[in-house]
């Protein structure tokens, strides 16, 4: 159960030493946050680098502030720091409810939401959330700054367009004003478990929508068809029926260990419908309260 | 590389290689064999431990980002006999194997620190991340019930208002 | 008996304390000091194939290394019930993870990496995954060899086909029975493969000292039976018993999957392979796995057959297991469902037929519930299918049925004194059975299902257990056994039936964990019969103490042994009201006589019970002429549940389960076993299943995604019922317990699904997803693609299974 493979530990204090290390070895490197991915994977021998990057020593990057009209979490915030964050729960009720549904208290300690969307796997939980709060990545290399809109951010399973000699430094999400919102988790137990699929919706001002899947797709993906037919409509019968109908349009699901296209697909439907209502009855300020289970 | 921890109070300077695991430094290095391997995966919670108070999964922390911190297992609980919550966990023949026995522990512990009052499906939230094939974990549930009661009186505290759940609540 | 003191009585574990501070120690956590190696296993990663060459040079390079190890070294059989297993494989691998060689280097990163420099060439052989493929009559053969193999004599292999044991049972005249049944209903149930999931892995440290004594500290449910299996393996090399010792610490969590030997065998020659050097060799979970032992799956043909007033009158069971790539302990798994696949049920005519097939899937092996978990799924839905069938309330079908005392077994023995029928009777009651209970929204819809079970231990006629008792000087004593607390409570309970002997109360007693030298002989803690084997050496052992210490105080001071009693600690007379003699004022220095001579001594005291009225010899075709079970355990179980029409998820409201132990020793330690095992029983009805790919690869190896119930997926109630008729053989009446709070889970909730939607399933596990799929007319099993839930492939109902070569 042991690391078989020596690394180099580095842990440097500032963006720019880390920077320097990353320029360095390239693609030799990994960076480090909470461990909660990389670790296991260099146990199991998938990764193997010769320097690992620990940004735990960079001062700043765990903060979760209030910048401009926006909220920006640095790339050590860990999902508990999220969950816990009053400033998150007010301007962000939704990204608060999906932190409660990852994994477990130890890992939530340690896992950070950037982490998640750097090892990108197509079931992170993080992807959608920040695909409805339309997020931006704010990324560092040797050319300088950079801010990724998180629709141009996942390419594929466990791929993204951060480069090797890139850092993340944290992720903007840009105020959505008074909104209310569901993220739906599709999973085979309640305590802990990956999601089989995910469905997010956020109510904006002006009954703006926001829709976004996880684990329905190679990667985290936008409902974009249904955010046009839903835009500046309020819900009724008909339209939430069309609604459901346009899932399949949004969503290409696959068969795994985990579940079956299938299923993934129905359950789509159903989540899809229980979003859109808990939306609307959170919006309208009833229950049910962010947590809560809508399946 | 050196690495200074403080473990269940002691400060200790061992030297370790940037690959070594934080749970086999504790166990192996240090001698503290309370956190257990289980999964090596962070699925399971036999390996928990507290850094500087929050349980984490010591199978994915590298010894090496644990220098400075402060390292907490079950046997620091009990320096002067089981306290409040083991003591609840005994009596109400919580745990069967035992294996799981101490990352259940101190995940408990952890949850009455930063709630005095937990519901029962707070409880069952905490306990979550530690996997107990034995007890159906009903036992360790009303156990750690009876020792936030008794937690609680000791300190003066009421009983706070209920609403929502799993601390998220808008 | 309403005299007792401590019997019955729920006091808490004597070894709780040491597990909540951290101080109990299994076998990872026992220290070795510097000279301690570690060793990694390479693996193949064919399902069958003929092992060509190993090379090792470039492993043995690494820095670090101090040897490898393959077949060539230690090149032996070893099995339980059949040798059918080499140490390491020798020629040819069986299954995809079967150990072809071990690394032992100076620590784990360094096994590890050399592990991956060893190269073996392998020329693959065609495998079979499927039981019908396995039956066929060109069927690739998993053991060629399989007519020579050394094996107990209860066990009947076919030599040139892939059925390593057939278990026959017939009885009265299955033909008359059907033409005397109103109804007759027959179909086929599915159930996979599934993982014990102790949280702790197999672990084993092995030490070949230099004066050639090799000793064990095995995270293991059966250190007497390791010794013996290590001995008879490692002959050759001149060890016998007496040069090995076994100890067992702490074990965390066995539920039968570490019963009998499975990967310490290699754990023992690496020792020897290292003379002086302790060797550690510790499961990873995905190891755990895949190369320990599994729960076996089993296709299940069932005819049953009643008349119009109740009365079931024929039963055909065919019970096809896939006993994995080895069969040495699984076999007996198939041969203990087929003398009981009746159910608690005596039917007049019965025709049982249990098959254990070789496939090149990891070994199936000992889980709890021992092939009556497997077998009640099919069985307690079809019954609840026939009462429809018949317009009969499913438990009134049941209770006309329900085996009472004296009634004729299958093998044609006789019942054992035992309450099921009350068992039914309170399950309903406190179910509210024919109730329903209101939804709790708009799309839910509630159901309630019902079973009854049973299950006898799966023991040897000879299987014995021992106890050694001592005192101290302060009058507390020490039980010395080998019966193994692996969670369920062993150690406490004896101390309890100690205790009500001697008086000495249970905090003053210390009952240790084995260890072979030291301790008195225990064939096995399996089969929930220790409390019963196991209590009735401690108690003839208490009941020897007592008999010593009456007559060290009738030497004494000349008082008649048969006046004098014990209380509190104190050897009291009836005819002497004022004579008090404290136990701790004599029990290791004797009485000291006016003289100044002493009388006594300390008291030592043994016990042994061996179930002398059982045999295993019977006829091979129809079972009939032995006894092969002590007795049965039985009870009734049922559940509530809502399901969700929109997800097919199911939320467990309450689940009630009424088992008669007998004598309840410890009613909290019981009331333990049964919601433990009733979360187990539902994880492998609700979730759980392990997963194959095409090649035979095991693909959920680990929690991630094959994760068990947390505590929050749990039932909102368990209501446990105990009743006691007692046990005559048994320690104060008591019987076993363990494995039978999980048996009726599964088919409860089958039977509470039809319940809610009037939707039958037929194969395990009854998840979310395939509910929610047959709501919408979709099959799961034709869904859910090459990820094999099961390892059979095809359609159930049309399985006909070639058996011509065998005949």
């Amino acid at each position: 159960m042991s690391i078989a493979h020596p690394f180099v530990y580095e842990k440097p204090a500032t963006v720019g030493q880390a920077l320097k290390l990353l320029s360095r070895h390239g693609p030799r490197a990994r960076v480090l946050a909470g461990g909660t991915d990389l670790i296991g994977l260099m146990v199991d021998g998938a990764e193997r680098p010769d320097v690992v990057v620990d940004i735990k020593g960079i001062k700043g990057l765990k903060d979760i502030r209030r910048e401009k009209s926006a909220t920006v979490l640095g790339s050590l915030a860990t999902f508990t720091d999220v969950l816990e964050s009053s400033l998150i729960r007010r301007k962000l009720p939704v990204m608060a409810e999906m932190a409660g549904w990852v994994a477990s208290r130890g890992v939530r300690n340690r896992g950070t939401l950037v982490g998640n969307i750097c090892s990108a796997v197509p079931c992170c939980d993080t992807g959608p959330i920040l695909l409805a709060y339309r997020a931006q990545i704010l990324v560092k290399g040797p050319r300088g700054a950079r801010r990724v809109p998180i629709d141009k951010w996942f390419t594929g399973p466990r791929t993204t367009v951060l480069k090797p000699r890139e850092l993340v430094i944290g992720i903007r999400i840009p105020d959505p004003g008074r909104h209310a919102g569901c993220f739906v988790k599709m999973r085979r137990y309640r305590g802990e478990d990956l999601a089989q699929a995910s469905v997010t919706v956020l109510l904006m001002p002006g009954k703006e929508w926001r829709v976004a899947f996880g684990s329905v797709a190679p990667k985290p993906i936008q409902g974009k068809r249904i955010e046009r037919l839903l835009k500046g409509r309020s819900l009724d019968a008909g339209l939430m029926d069309k609604v459901v109908d346009l899932t399949a349009k949004e969503i290409a699901p696959i068969t795994d260990i985990r579940s079956t296209r299938e299923y993934r697909a129905h359950m789509i439907r159903v989540m899809m419908r229980r979003a859109l209502e808990g939306a609307v009855s959170r919006k309208a300020g009833k229950g049910p309260p962010y947590g809560s289970e809508l399946i | 590389m050196n690495i200074t921890v403080k473990l269940n109070g002691i400060a200790q300077t061992i030297a370790v290689e940037p690959s070594d695991l934080l749970i086999d430094v504790i166990r192996d290095r240090l001698g503290v064999k309370s956190p257990k391997y289980g999964c090596g995966k962070g699925d399971c919670g036999a390996c928990t431990v507290l850094l500087d108070g929050d349980v984490v999964r010591s199978c994915l922390v590298l010894a090496v980002e644990a220098d400075g911190r402060e390292i907490t297992t079950v046997e620091a609980l009990s320096m002067e006999g089981p306290n409040d919550v083991q003591r609840e966990l005994i009596r109400n023949n919580a745990f069967q194997c035992g294996f799981c026995a101490p990352g259940v522990t101190l995940a408990a512990e952890e949850l009455l620190r930063r709630n005095a009052d937990p519901t029962e499906e707070e409880i069952r939230e905490a306990v979550a991340g530690n996997l107990c094939r034995c007890t159906g974990y009903q036992q360790i549930v009303e156990a750690v019930r009876t020792a936030a009661r008794s937690r609680r009186k000791k300190a003066g505290r009421k009983r706070r208002p209920r609403s929502g759940r799993k601390g998220v609540k808008s | 008996m309403s005299d007792l003191k401590v019997i019955g009585k729920p006091v808490p574990r004597i070894d709780g304390e040491e597990r909540v501070v951290g101080a109990a120690q299994y076998v990872d956590d026992l220290d070795f000091g510097p000279n301690l190696l570690h060793a990694e296993i390479v693996e193949s990663p064919h399902a069958h194939a003929e092992i060509l060459s190993i090379d090792t040079r470039e492993a043995e390079r690494v820095p670090g290394v101090v040897k490898v190890v393959t077949a060539k070294d230690f090149p032996y059989t070893f099995g339980l019930y059949m040798q059918d297993r080499y140490i390491f494989a020798k020629d040819r691998v069986r299954f995809v993870g079967e150990q072809v060689a071990a690394v032992i280097a100076r620590d784990p990163a360094t096994a590890k990496r050399a592990a991956e420099r060893v190269k073996v060439r392998y020329r693959k052989r065609p495998f079979v995954l499927d039981l019908k493929e396995a039956l066929s009559d060109d069927a690739p053969l998993v053991h060629p060899d399989l007519g020579h193999y050394a094996r107990c004599p209860w066990f009947f292999p076919r030599a040139g086909t892939n059925i390593a044991h057939w278990r026959k049972t017939r009885r009265g005249d299955i033909r008359k029975g059907f033409a005397q049944a109103d109804f007759i209903l027959e179909d086929t149930y599915t159930v996979p493969r599934y993982a014990h999931c102790a949280i702790e892995t197999h672990a084993i440290v092995s030490l070949y000292d230099h004066s050639g004594r090799l000793t064990l500290w095995s995270s293991s449910q059966s250190p007497f039976t390791q010794r013996n299996v290590f001995a008879n393996a490692l002959a050759p090399l001149g060890l016998s018993h007496q040069d090995i010792r076994v100890i067992s610490p702490n074990v965390g969590g066995g539920f039968g999957g570490k019963a009998g030997v499975s990967m310490e065998i290699m754990g023992a020659v690496l020792g020897l392979a290292v003379k002086g050097h302790p060797v550690k060799l510790r499961c990873t979970r995905g190891q755990e796995f895949y190369n320990t032992y599994q729960r076996q799956g089993v296709l299940a043909r069932i005819k049953l057959g009643a008349t119009k007033d109740g009365r079931m009158t024929a039963i055909d069971h065919k019970l096809h297991w896939d006993a994995g790539a080895y069969v040495e302990y699984g076999a007996n798994v198939v041969n203990a469902a087929g003398l009981s696949a009746t159910g608690p049920y005596p039917i007049p005519n019965i025709r049982i037929d249990s098959i254990c097939t070789y496939t090149n899937l990891p070994p199936g092996g000992p889980y709890r519930g021992f092939g009556y978990s497997e077998f009640l799924f099919g069985l307690e839905s079809h019954v609840d299918r026939l009462a429809e069938m018949m317009g009969m309330d499913p438990v009134k079908f049941r209770r006309i049925n329900a085996i009472q005392e004296g009634d004729t077994l299958a093998y044609g023995g006789k019942m054992n004194p035992s309450g099921l029928r009350e068992a039914i009777d309170r399950t309903a009651r406190e179910i509210k059975w024919g109730k329903k209970t209101r939804p709790s929204g708009p799309n839910k819809v509630t159901g309630k299902g019902f079973a009854t079970f049973w299950k006898a231990p799966a023991m040897p006629p000879n299987a014995a257990s021992s106890a050694f008792l001592k005192f101290n000087e302060d009058g507390s004593l020490n039980v010395l056994i080998s019966g193994m607390d692996i969670g369920q409570g062993l150690l406490t309970v004896m101390a309890q039936v100690a205790s009500e002997v001697l008086t000495v109360p249970v905090e003053r007693i210390r009952v240790e964990t084995p260890d072979t030298d030291r301790n008195a002989y225990e064939w096995q803690t399996v089969g929930s019969h220790v409390t019963w084997g196991c209590g009735n050496a401690v108690k003839m052992a208490a009941e020897e103490a007592r008999d010593k210490i009456f007559t060290t105080v009738h030497r004494a001071h000349g008082l008649k042994k048969e006046d004098l009693y014990l209380e509190n600690e104190e050897v009291r007379c009836r005819t002497r009201k004022n004579f008090r003699l404290p136990l701790r004022d004599f029990v290791i220095n004797g009485i000291m006589l006016p003289n100044g001579q002493f009388r006594g001594g300390p008291i030592l005291a043994s016990g042994m019970f061996m179930p002398e009225f059982t045999s295993a010899l019977s006829d091979p075709e129809t079972s009939q002429g032995g006894k092969p079970n002590v007795h049965y355990t039985v009870g009734a179980a049922a559940v509530d549940i809502e399901i969700d029409r929109d997800t097919g998820k199911v939320d467990v409201l309450k689940v009630v389960l009424a088992v008669d132990v007998g004598r309840a020793i410890n009613p909290d330690l019981i009331r333990g076993q049964v919601v433990g095992g009733v979360v187990q029983g539902l994880a492998t009805a609700l979730y759980e299943d392990i997963r194959y790919d095409k090649n035979g690869k095991l693909l959920n190896a680990n929690f991630t995604d094959y994760k068990i119930p947390t505590a929050m997926d749990t039932p909102k109630e368990i209501v446990p019922i105990i009743l006691e008729v007692p046990q005559p053989d048994g320690p104060y009446g008591a019987r076993g317990v363990g494995e039978h709070t999980m048996i009726p889970c599964a088919p409860i909730v089958a039977n509470a699904i039809y319940n809610a939607l009037g939707l039958r399933l037929k194969s395990m596990p009854l998840t979310a997803e395939k509910i929610c799929l047959a709501m919408n007319g979709i099959d799961y099993d034709e869904v859910k693609g090459e990820t094999m839930g099961l390892c059979f492939m095809g359609d159930p109902d049309t399985y006909e299974f070639s058996t011509g070569k065998t005949r």
